[in-house]
């Protein structure tokens, strides 16, 4: 069965009168042991869809509809005081920002034993304890635990967000661009940490990324996402390399990468939507060079077109784009 | 490095930086970051040079320096054979319409209270060089077509909020193109953008260059992105320079022990593509109180006994390649 289970999830934010359509008519699920990576260019609504799993949307956000099943339960209709008990113990996030994720007054440790007690109910040694023996496996010395976020580099406070992620043994962890301000080669330690946790621990993973060539080495699966639809999801070599839908297409061929003949990059005109006022029809169809007068109308419908590899497209499966090798 | 005529050549430069460890500092030994650690390289007229390195290698140090926006502690760089660091304030400021420096972030560049027509023009009138108004809005428009943003007119009465990001890039871009530089320092010009965009403004710098014979230095973090914008590269590691090369060449077949583990690590869009990464011990350290000897050895795999005496030289270890390594 799967971990996490979103389907047809809206959540749009309101400003007066009108409202931000930041996530509208998504669905995907994540299975144990398994990574998504959910990506996109910034406004897309990838962390709207992660913050609506959370429950942390700002004041104005609100899911308006959709349903989220994390493990058999339904969560989008729980109170507040329920999620309370569903947040670190049975779904956590690995925030982007570690510098910004820690109380800069309080002890690292100090802040994980917080977290430790208030869910768990155990006792100071004990939740110290545990504190020790998830830095031993996130590559800390335990003995860090005294130090003060300033004293961490980077990457290891990177590491000490996932300890603490990890401190209630949840079943999903989201991690929203968990290292997208950190140097590759640290950047890399801290992805196969992750994956090594992962498989341990059997978490389902949601990865939130910008940056498809992360995605393409670290997730299972993929899903794109644009102006807040998910427009194509599958295994990430069908989405790589054989895509449905012309914007996996153009991104993909926006990305520059180190190895293989050097091309000129491809990028896309024009800029996405706004999502106050999204474009009727397709939302990618005043960017798209293969639209038709069907694309302005009407909507296309998410439907699989091959076995686990979804896309969002009327002609998705009857273009053909360049390869890409 | 190269048989074209170099357009600006660094020589030797430093620039260290006192640390301040306490009340009684003064009466220690002065200690310092060694942000920049005698770097030298030429770039030649028309071409473009990637920069290269991780966070704190003192990429953009160098730049600021280059164009004297902080004081160099040694060192020369002579740009179209004049000394940057021998001029007076009146000279450097004539100077400083040949170089032109491009920002990472042109949200915090643009007066969000002006129009595009005065932030594009706002060079030529500080310099005074244009004071005819006709004349001067001639400039500004023909600006914001060689950046593309046309309807030239139209994006000329607007203000910065009603641009996206990409725009405002360009908005910057033209503010530059509009002093007629010779040469852009552009530090992380696309980092900011999302990929559907930033391949846009490279592609366009591309363009310019050709158009405008430009010649460029680009600061990046990414070595991807420096693929596609430079034809020779700069690899940094804490202030210093470790092997320098024709870009296509080092990405492919990189010599130096920490340019290997750092093209090894980049990630690549390709979910069936699979390669050995060279992982290094440890992180980055901070620059002050290197050890003597290669400041890469305490993470190198590859060191013998003399790297731990003496730090390497550059050296051309084949033509036009420089590796700062003993092996």
């Amino acid at each position: 069965m799967a971990v996490l289970e979103v389907e047809n999830l809206k959540t749009y934010y309101y400003l007066g009168k009108e409202s931000v359509k930041a996530v509208d008519g998504v669905s995907f699920k994540i299975e144990a042991k398994e990574t998504l990576g959910l990506a996109g260019e910034s406004g897309c609504g990838k962390t709207t869809t992660a913050y609506s799993i959370m429950r942390l949307l700002p004041e104005n956000g609100q899911i308006v509809q959709g349903t989220i099943r994390l493990g058999n339960e339904e969560i989008t209709a729980l109170s507040e005081e329920e999620m309370r008990h569903i947040r670190w113990r049975k779904a956590s996030i690995v925030f982007q920002y570690a510098m910004n994720a820690f109380n800069p007054v309080l002890r690292i440790g100090a802040q994980i034993v917080e977290v430790i007690r208030e869910k768990e109910g155990v006792s100071k040694e004990e939740a110290r304890a545990t504190v020790s023996d998830l830095f031993d496996e996130v590559g800390l010395e335990p003995k860090r635990q005294r130090d003060y976020p300033h004293e961490f580099s980077g990457g290891m406070l990177q590491r000490a967000i996932i300890a603490q992620s990890l401190a209630c043994d949840p079943m999903l962890v989201i991690a929203d661009e968990p290292v997208t301000a950190l140097d590759v080669i640290v950047q890399n330690k801290i992805l196969d940490l992750l994956r090594k946790l992962q498989e341990k621990y059997e978490l389902a993973v949601l990865f939130i990324t910008h940056d498809l060539s992360v995605v393409a080495e670290n997730c299972h699966n993929v899903g794109i996402m644009y102006a807040g639809n998910l427009v194509e999801v599958g295994s990430a070599e069908a989405v790589f390399k054989h895509n449905l839908h012309p914007y996996t297409s153009k991104l993909i061929g926006a990305f520059p990468s180190v190895v293989g003949e050097k091309t000129r990059l491809q990028f896309i005109p024009g800029a996405p939507p706004n999502l106050l006022n999204p474009p009727v029809g397709c939302r990618f169809h005043p960017r798209c060079p293969y639209a038709q007068d069907i694309c302005k109308e009407k909507e296309p419908v998410y439907r699989e077109i091959n076995q686990g590899h979804y896309a969002k497209c009327h002609f998705a499966g009857e273009l053909s784009f360049e390869v890409i090798e | 490095m190269t048989s074209v005529e170099p357009i600006l050549e660094v020589r030797n430069l430093k620039k260290w930086f006192p640390v301040r460890s306490g009340l009684l500092s003064f009466m220690e030994e002065k200690r310092y970051v060694k942000a920049v650690d005698d770097v030298s390289f030429d770039v030649p007229r028309g071409g473009s040079i990637a920069i290269a390195g991780e966070s704190g290698c003192g990429k953009t140090t160098l730049a600021r320096t280059i164009l004297r926006l902080i004081e160099p502690t040694s060192g020369s760089a002579y740009f179209e054979g004049v000394n940057i660091f021998d001029l007076t304030r009146e000279e450097l400021r004539l100077l400083r319409l040949k170089m032109q420096l491009i920002f990472q972030n042109p949200y915090e560049v643009l007066d969000p209270r002006l129009t595009i027509e005065t932030l594009v023009g706002e060079g030529l009138t500080i310099h005074k060089i244009e004071e005819n108004e006709a004349e001067l809005r001639r400039r500004v428009l023909a600006a914001l077509e060689d950046v593309r943003l046309m309807p030239a007119e139209d994006f000329a009465r607007r203000y910065t909020h009603e641009l996206s990001g990409g725009q405002l890039q360009r908005v910057a871009i033209a503010r530059s193109l509009i002093l007629e530089p010779n040469l852009i320092i552009a530090d992380e010009p696309v980092s900011m953008l999302d990929a559907s965009i930033r391949t846009e403004i490279m592609n366009l710098m591309e363009d310019l260059q050709e158009e405008h014979g430009l010649t460029y230095i680009f600061i990046t973090h990414d070595l991807a992105q420096a693929r596609y914008i430079g034809d020779y590269i700069v690899i940094m590691y804490l202030g210093r320079v470790l092997e320098t090369g024709p870009m296509e060449e080092v990405i492919m077949d990189p010599l130096h022990p920490y340019t290997k583990a750092l093209v090894s690590n980049i990630p690549i869009p390709d979910p069936t593509h699979k390669r050995d990464r060279i992982m290094l011990p440890g992180e980055t350290p901070t620059p002050i109180d290197l050890p003597p000897g290669c400041r890469f050895k305490p993470r190198c795999q590859e060191f013998g006994p003399q790297c731990k005496a003496e730090e390497p030289e550059l050296v051309e270890v084949k033509p036009g390649r420089f590796v700062a390594c003993y092996f």
